[in-house]
């Protein structure tokens, strides 16, 4: 399945990624380190942000890397691209974190399970190296109404609900819904536009 | 029951976590019932928010981290590789007290099934003796009983002897001994053989006018051309019997005479 991804890609490139993880499967410690140094600052940066504790973080991060070690097998390049997939492990972990120490007393449903949802790139997705991404997504986030900003920033790195965000913003449910909606959908406007 | 174009609404929040847990519900029971549109919908959703992770600021982790990830990498990585090492050494080399139990094995093997194979002759050929011996003792028990029957009837009082003479030619003759309840001895010595696969056959020729002889017992002399021959159950009653006869008779014998009695004598 892991290499069926590759000759069924067509003129897609096989990234960087693609190439260490199937060394990381021959348990390449090479090809590990060389991902870790790859993705930790975007991984780091995104539990440091979610958790605010920097020892902490590093505690998630490890553990995310070291899940990414023993269960390469389980990322299945067919599926979507590696780092978001990577990012989802790593906020789904950070945000069970959270909860689990009980710094946060909010009411939340489960968590996704323990390993990420697969991310599926459309495709009018190219290859973008993770410092451009990086910079267009944040313009991006810079260029939404500061309600619709936050109310997203309060879902994805805190974890909220729509509930939860319109009693922690004292605003009606459904205001906050469209915050949300309307400000998701110009950032995938923005995404598709610079593709 | 909501269509898609609802469902559509709660896409982007489903992919961010946001929806409550009611609308979360609903939203996956749709998806559960195969709505393709609205999977493919989630994917797309699900893509977009995972760029949002590019909106937290870059932060560099400490080197002391990538030290204690590599280690505990290395570690693991070599407790492998020294693992599959064991296996494979284990599998191509078998140890020296593995081949020594192999080998006694097979010598115990091949013992033991030559070992049976000499107890099955054995028991066989026991078996063979004991079945011998057993039909000895029964013939020897028979020939007592013979003996110890004829004995009596030549001894009793009551008996009667009387003479089977030669017919038509020179000859010994043969002695008869009839008991009422015992039964009957006829013996003779220097009686020369019958023809080559021929017998000697008793006929009880009976008194009545008219009735035929009746076949009794066949007999061979001995090499010194002795016979003792016991009928200990005559055909006939001696009371009616008018006369004891001898013919050569093919072996088997014959339920009728096929030639003129050798040997005939009146019953006293």
């Amino acid at each position: 399945m892991f290499l069926a991804a590759f000759t069924s890609s067509g003129p897609r490139e096989v990234s960087p990624d693609a190439t260490l993880l199937l060394r990381l499967l021959q348990k390449d410690v090479s090809a590990f380190e060389q991902l870790y140094d790859r993705h930790a600052r975007l991984v780091y940066g995104l539990v440091l942000r979610i958790l605010q504790h920097a020892s902490t973080s590093e505690e998630v991060v490890q553990d995310v890397f070291l899940q990414l070690w023993r269960n390469a097998a389980q990322y299945d390049s067919a599926r979507g691209p590696f780092v978001p997939w990577l990012c989802t492990m790593a906020r789904n972990r950070a945000l069970d974190h959270l909860r689990k120490k009980g710094e946060r007393q909010r009411r939340r449903e489960e968590l996704p399970e323990e390993l990420p949802v697969l991310v599926i790139a459309p495709d009018y997705e190219k290859v973008l190296d993770d410092r451009r991404r990086a910079e267009r997504v944040r313009a991006l986030m810079a260029s939404l109404t500061p309600q619709q900003k936050k109310a997203i920033e309060l879902a994805y790195f805190e974890g909220l609900s729509h509930s939860e965000i319109a009693s922690a913003l004292k605003q009606p449910l459904g205001t906050v819904k469209s915050w949300i909606r309307n400000g998701l959908l110009s950032l995938k406007e923005g995404l598709q536009a610079a593709t | 029951m909501r269509n898609c174009d609802q469902f559509r609404e709660l896409l982007e929040a489903y992919a961010l976590g946001a929806l409550d847990p009611e609308e979360r519900a609903a939203l996956e029971a749709h998806l559960a019932a195969g709505c393709a549109e609205c999977a493919k919908a989630v994917e797309e959703a699900r893509w977009l928010v995972s760029h949002l992770a590019y909106a937290a600021p870059e932060a560099s982790p400490s080197d002391i981290l990538k030290g204690r990830l590599m280690r505990t990498v290395r570690a693991e990585a070599q407790s492998q590789a020294d693992l599959k090492s064991d296996s494979l050494s284990t599998k191509g080399t078998i140890p020296f007290w593995l081949w020594a139990a192999v080998a006694a094995l097979l010598i115990f093997s091949v013992y033991s099934t030559w070992n049976m194979r000499r107890l099955q002759i054995e028991i066989r050929e026991s078996n063979d003796r004991a079945a011998a011996l057993l039909a000895q003792r029964q013939k020897t028990e028979l020939q007592l009983a013979a003996a110890k029957r004829e004995a009596m009837i030549m001894m009793d009082p009551s008996s009667v002897k009387f003479v089977l003479a030669r017919q038509n030619a020179q000859g010994p003759q043969l002695e008869a001994i009839c008991h009422p309840q015992l039964g009957l001895v006829v013996m003779g010595e220097n009686i020369p053989m019958p023809s080559p696969h021929h017998v000697f056959q008793l006929w009880f020729i009976p008194k009545a006018k008219g009735a035929k002889p009746m076949p009794s017992m066949m007999v061979m002399p001995d090499a010194n051309g002795k016979f003792v021959m016991l009928v200990s159950n005559p055909p006939e009653s001696m009371g009616a019997t008018k006369a004891l006869a001898i013919t050569e008779e093919p072996e088997g014998g014959s339920p009728w005479p096929t030639e003129t009695p050798r040997w005939v004598g009146g019953v006293g």
